[in-house]
């Protein structure tokens, strides 16, 4: 499971990466160790929950500043899973973008032969702290790093730009999971990247080497596709959704890509429907069950079949779109609407958390 | 030579692939055979531009002859947007003796009559297509070169296809070409695709067509392994069954290649495992939207391969036989642009 990095020139760092083996920890094996000791088998235990929180409608402004809304909301994110970082301090961030800075220069001045004639580097790195940016006590504050740089042919006076972008975050980890994390580790398992493919490549070397973590390609599944449907689509009384759009593609010869647009009204009252029916008590967690996620979705599908005979579940569920936010089965999300970001955070904290190797 | 001229020309050369410009030239024919041989095709595009410039300023030639080197260029690669296909009904008894001349009199003055400054040009093909360029100025400009309408209009049919109208240039061209083709009214036909010669096909059913009877025996061809006879003869015998099914759909030539078809559903959610939707009165409103390189082809697949339940719902099969693939679907009775009735029980 190590990635392949460069042999690093200093000897620490080897001693650390050899030990490393046994510290790097994963939610799997973790709850792989606790299935052991208590009868719940750890198959169960690995899947995505069957049971969330419904959406409630945070006024997120109040605890995240404005600013960062602003970084975070409108921007298609690519998504990875991170693995806990080894002595991650958020303490250290001004000393991170220093260190994050030169390693760019340096990435990037490799394999120049002559030496670039520029005085301070033209990457500059901010880390910082989104505060409020979390589920529960357990979960690490979440991290946003910016890149800015001056474009090449750019003159010394012009102002940087904003190049790339980035977070991590842990909404609502598993607290099991997280408490048994050795004290030196950091988890935020969830990277969402947005910018040059390259410079995310380098971002990702440097945590490797720094935080001994390994990073690996998120995609959203079908199943959290669905369970985005069903969410966003309870949404709809509080906060207007628009529409509701699915996107599936059949495996035929050419594919056929099938988009499926309801209207939000009738997406609602058909969610409505398959709700179970909840006791009249006021309870104070409204909880959707995936069976109902399954109803929501089979309502779909058969009305889909009734008119044109074609069964939807042949193909595969490739994107979700809502006034809320648009998630792709590749891994790309945009989140639109900053009020109902914890949850659907919530969700991918899982997806990254269930992703890890063990 | 005026300044849209010459921006004409350089979109135009940019716009050629470089490997059919010789080609278009020659075609175009207004080049002489020494101008021609001055033609150093290997050379960058600017400089064929800044050549031809120079020939056109020699000769005096002007945008109208620039817009016959777009035309023959747009003829033989028409499918570069969207295409949409117009229906002209309740002909006028002298419809069927329209001829080239007349339209394009008579088209020509006719819309100058609702528009002015308007560039019209007309030129007929050999497939007995009529091509028209529409140029659209208004009051207080000149037309527009770089953005003309593209209308393709076969003689004694009631079919027209358009490319780049836009809503407000809509009303003029139908009056214009329902008074030129001695038609009454026009509408749109519900049909649109990237690729002329396709929705062409599908209007005018210039495809395969499907004959029931040609299917009638779609077992005598299959030989029977010896394995186990009695299971492989039931699964050849579905098999062949959805593939009968879906020819008898879509038939088993090639297939006009459409990209997209859309529909747009009003009608009541049934469900027997939900009773609360199903007594609920309200339609169901959604639009579904199908796209593929060749939506037909992937259509007759799904039935083939079992994604899609046979017989063929006519809502798929209609796209052939009523040559559209916009469609609005309702309950009772026909929508408002929809012939389209839903049999649902």
């Amino acid at each position: 499971m190590i990635s392949s990095v460069r042999t690093p020139t200093n000897s620490d760092v080897v001693q650390r990466r050899s030990k490393s083996k046994s510290y790097r920890l994963s939610y799997r094996s973790g709850l792989g160790a606790a299935s052991r000791l208590c009868p719940t088998p750890a198959l169960t235990a690995r899947r995505l929950n069957t049971s969330r929180k419904a959406p409630k409608s945070h006024n997120i402004t109040e605890k995240v500043s404005p600013e960062h809304l602003g970084l975070l909301v409108k921007t298609e994110w690519q998504l990875s899973y991170v693995t806990p970082l080894y002595r991650f301090r958020h303490t250290q961030l001004k000393s991170y973008s220093r260190q994050l800075s030169a390693f760019i220069a340096a990435e990037k001045q490799q394999g120049l032969a002559i030496e670039v004639e520029r005085p301070q580097s033209s990457f500059r790195v901010s880390f910082s702290v989104v505060q409020g940016m979390v589920g529960a006590d357990d979960d690490a504050e979440s991290v946003l790093m910016q890149i800015h740089s001056r474009p090449l042919f750019a003159r010394q006076d012009e102002p940087q730009q904003l190049v790339w972008k980035g977070w991590l975050t842990c909404v609502n980890g598993n607290p099991e999971y997280l408490r048994s994390l050795p004290k030196d580790f950091t988890c935020l398992p969830l990277l969402g990247s947005s910018g040059p493919e390259a410079l995310t490549t380098v971002v990702k070397l440097w945590f490797q080497q720094t935080f001994d973590c390994c990073f690996g390609h998120l995609e959203i599944s079908h199943t959290s596709l669905q369970w985005l449907v069903a969410l966003w689509t309870n949404c709809h009384t509080e906060c207007g959704i628009q529409h509701l759009k699915m996107n599936w593609t059949l495996p035929v010869a050419p594919p056929l890509q099938v988009t499926y647009t309801v209207d939000p009204q009738d997406a609602w009252v058909l969610w409505s429907s398959v709700r179970k029916d909840k006791l009249e008590v006021e309870d104070e967690e409204d909880n959707v069950d995936i069976d109902e996620v399954v109803r929501f979705i089979r309502g779909l599908k058969s009305h889909f079949y009734r008119h044109f005979q074609l069964d939807l579940s042949a193909g595969c569920l490739t994107q979700v779109s809502t006034a809320l936010g648009s998630a792709k089965h590749s891994g790309r999300i945009k989140i639109s609407n900053s009020r109902y970001m914890i949850t659907t955070l919530m969700l991918l904290t899982e997806c990254a958390l269930l992703k890890m190797p063990i | 030579m005026d300044e849209s001229t010459k921006q004409l020309l350089q979109r135009l050369v940019r716009r050629i692939p470089a490997q059919m410009l010789r080609a278009t030239l020659d075609k175009w024919g207004r080049l002489t055979a020494e101008q021609r041989t001055c033609m150093d095709f290997t050379q960058p595009k600017w400089t064929l531009t800044e050549k031809l410039l120079d020939i056109f300023e020699e000769n005096g030639w002007t945008m109208k002859h620039l817009t016959e080197l777009e035309m023959t260029y747009i003829i033989d690669n028409p499918n570069q947007g969207m295409w949409y296909a117009l229906q002209l009904m309740d002909p006028e008894d002298d419809a069927h003796t329209v001829e080239l001349t007349q339209l394009k009199e008579q088209f020509k003055s006719h819309l100058s009559e609702l528009v002015r400054p308007v560039s019209v040009k007309i030129k007929k093909h050999t497939d007995e297509a009529i091509w028209i360029r529409i140029a659209w100025g208004d009051n207080f400009s000149r037309p527009n070169h770089l953005k003309p309408t593209y209308v393709v209009h076969h003689l004694q049919t009631p079919y027209v296809f358009v490319m780049s109208l836009t809503s407000k240039q809509k009303p003029l061209l139908y009056q214009a070409l329902v008074l030129s083709t001695r038609y009454q009214a026009i509408k749109d036909a519900n049909l649109s695709g990237r690729k002329l010669t396709a929705i062409r096909d599908v209007l005018m059913r210039q495809y395969q067509q499907v004959f029931a009877t040609r299917y009638s025996s779609p077992l005598a061809e299959i030989n029977l392994p010896d394995s186990n006879p009695n299971i492989e003869r039931e699964e050849a015998e579905i098999a062949a069954n959805r593939l009968q099914m879906a020819c008898e759909a879509f038939g088993d030539g090639t297939l006009p290649q459409l990209q997209t078809a859309v529909y747009k559903l009003e009608t009541k959610f049934r469900d027997n495992t939900n009773k609360t939707m199903t007594e609920h009165e309200a339609p169901f409103r959604c639009l579904v939207k199908f796209a593929s390189t060749n939506l037909l082809e992937s259509f007759r697949h799904c039935a083939c391969s079992g994604i899609a339940s046979t017989p063929v719902t006519p809502l798929l099969s209609s796209i052939l036989l009523k040559g559209r693939n916009h469609f609005v679907i309702t309950d009772n009775g026909p929508g408002l642009a929809s012939q389209t009735q839903q049999s649902q029980n």
